[in-house]
């Protein structure tokens, strides 16, 4: 447990290395890199929304995973998915935020909710701070103090993949938790 | 032939703009008009020549180009509007010069094909462009309307051509135009979003913002005067104020979770909004002045997108509380609630026209999204576009042409334009590497 624990921490670390605007990232701009060099907490925030993105699209591709944990027994997936226009935590999404409250433990979080880019700006908005707030409330039935959760919705500002189709979608429609 | 019709009036005004009047509009009557809420009505072919270009003691000053460049803007304005004809200026029978001193010689524009020709005269002295027009009906051989003055710091000029062209639509149609208006809106590139303004015709674009914290949704006050709008720049979606002509901003609360759907009351004083701060979107009202916030939606859906009617007593909004998003209204204090869309299962983004007498939204469903309009009563649907993505319909002024954005399947973003018939669809003109998206029309620019 306390090995598997530290794996995540590094793993976790990496990424938030990652979102600090390594230029290597695809995606990450000037933008992106300037705010994480020094525009303040604001910038942060957006740059490390993106990074976040680019990092965990490349996650569960063997050959691109920056930690070589290759065989490590599987890793801890930041990412819960939802039906079109839902907000229902399901059974695979129930569990994925069960394995994050362990692992979170007295960790501050925020937890992102993003939609597909079908849908007027301001509905999207709306679900997607619903599905932040469905997986906060999951994570506080884990037993996360409600106090260390923070959400806020990007709506289909943010999209994780760039497709125009139901898989990229189904991709997109999604509760990300930033550590 | 009756041009000596023409000539009092033509005297009259060069005896008033000689003692500085400006005289008053005049409304369309019998002759020359256009009902704008028929559709697939020919255009009337209109001839709009140079406006001639004089000095402040009314002699011709071939120096300036001012009088190609106004004549040009109005009759891009007038082209836009789908109404309009504008015949080409190459063709004319009667120069600049003479339609100007002599007025109208209506068998020539007979013979060009004009059923209105509108003549002008324009100088820039002190700073200033003042420009002087008539509008004549070529077939009734009269003039429609009285001679006007338009005047305005020359920076401004295209305002000066704006005010002409919205003159001529309200004397040809009988409602006020929209031209002298501007549009603010969302630009993109790359990962960058900005506030941007610009005239309603696309020029005289200005940058707000530079676009290092992600924004969304600006509306213009009724004045015209102030921005609200939703930014990141905290790290979580807040609405913030922009007062344009001062460059204040504030933000207009800090309340936990989403703030979002900033909306006007006509009377400026209040502001509708969505938070979540009580666990589920809803939609409250603050006092702009006091400060004070009252909820008014309590169901456990998605409440967004309200919208005031102009007498400022009723809310458009957007619920799923039935199970699909649809369209409501309620009263401005949050009394009676009543669904007025039920065809189809994604109707969203309501916007109430500044006339009252429609609500435009979007209308999803079948792998397409478009814009419609339906009464407040929820009768009348009707469809005015559809694409791969169109949303954010914005109003006109005159609550005639609705701007919205397009996005076509992995495709830039656009502004377009669409009236009320759904026949006069109009991309609007932008430098093709921007990406434009959430437009808000200003009231006309007094």
């Amino acid at each position: 447990m306390f090995t598997k624990s530290t794996h995540l921490l590094a793993v976790s670390l990496l990424s938030l290395g990652l979102l600090a605007g390594c230029g290597t990232v695809p995606g990450d701009s000037p933008e992106s890199g300037q705010a994480g060099a020094g525009a303040g907490e604001d910038g942060r925030a957006l740059g490390r929304s993106d990074g976040s993105s680019a990092y965990l699209n490349r996650a569960g591709g063997g050959a691109n995973d920056p930690s070589g944990r290759g065989g490590a027994g599987g890793e801890l997936e930041h990412r819960v998915y939802f039906d079109l226009n839902s907000a229902i935590i399901d059974a695979r999404a129930a569990d994925v935020l069960a394995q994050n409250a362990r692992w979170l433990g007295k960790r501050n979080v925020t937890v992102e909710g993003h939609c597909d880019e079908r849908g007027t700006r301001e509905y999207n908005l709306a679900l997607g701070q619903k599905r932040a707030d469905a997986a906060k409330q999951y994570l506080i039935s884990q037993g996360i103090d409600a106090s260390r959760i923070k959400t806020v919705s990007y709506g289909k500002e943010r999209p994780l993949v760039n497709g125009h189709n139901e898989a990229a979608w189904g991709k997109n429609r999604r509760a990300e938790l930033v550590p | 032939m009756n041009s000596s019709v023409f000539h009092p009036l033509f005297i009259a005004l060069r005896a008033a703009l000689f003692v500085g009047l400006i005289l008053v509009p005049w409304h369309a009557r019998a002759g020359l008009q256009i009902d704008i809420s028929k559709g697939g009505q020919q255009p009337i072919p209109i001839a709009i020549p140079k406006f001639l270009d004089t000095n402040p003691d009314g002699s011709t000053n071939p120096s300036t180009a001012m009088g190609n460049r106004i004549a040009d803007v109005v009759a891009a304005d007038l082209e836009r509007s789908g109404l309009f004809q504008v015949l080409d200026r190459n063709g004319f029978l009667q120069d600049p010069a003479a339609l100007w001193k002599e007025g109208p010689r209506f068998e020539l524009w007979r013979k060009n094909g004009a059923e209105a020709v509108v003549s002008g005269a324009v100088t820039v002295n002190g700073g200033q462009v003042h420009a002087d027009f008539f509008l004549h009906d070529v077939y009734r051989g009269a003039p429609v309307g009285q001679g006007q003055r338009f005047a305005a710091p020359q920076p401004e000029w295209h305002l000066v051509a704006h005010r002409i062209a919205d003159e001529i639509y309200a004397r040809l149609t009988g409602e006020s135009g929209y031209f002298a208006s501007r549009i603010v809106f969302v630009a993109e590139k790359g990962d960058k979003k900005w506030l941007s303004i610009m005239d309603q015709d696309g020029l005289n674009r200005k940058d707000l913002t530079e676009g290092r914290s992600l924004v969304l949704t600006p509306r213009f006050s009724p004045n015209g005067e102030s921005l609200f709008f939703v930014s990141y720049v905290s790290g979580e979606p807040r609405i913030y104020r922009w007062d344009l002509y001062t460059g204040k901003k504030y933000q207009e609360g800090d309340y936990p979770g989403l703030n979002s759907a900033p909306s006007w009351s006509p009377d400026g004083t209040r502001m509708a909004m969505t938070l979540n701060m009580d666990g589920n979107a809803e939609i409250y009202v603050k006092d702009l002045r006091a400060g004070s916030l009252s909820r008014l939606t309590h169901n456990p859906g998605i409440d967004t997108s309200p919208s005031w009617s102009p007498d400022g007593r009723r809310i458009v909004f957007n619920s799923d509380r039935g199970g699909s998003p649809q369209i409501y209204t309620m009263n401005a204090d949050g009394s009676n609630q009543t669904r007025i869309t039920f065809e189809g299962n994604y109707n969203a983004a309501p916007t109430w026209s500044p006339r009252g007498d429609l609500i435009a939204f979007v209308k999803g469903g079948g792998g397409s999204f478009g814009i419609s309009v339906i009464n407040p009563q929820g009768n009348q649907e009707r469809a005015l576009t559809s694409s791969w993505m169109d949303e954010s319909p914005a109003w006109a002024p005159n609550g005639r042409v609705i701007a919205f954005t397009r996005e076509g399947q992995g495709r830039k973003s656009k502004l377009y334009t669409i009236d009320l018939t759904g026949q006069n669809e109009r991309i609007v003109p932008m430098d093709p590497e921007i990406q434009a998206s959430d437009p808000s029309w200003s009231p006309l620019i007094r």
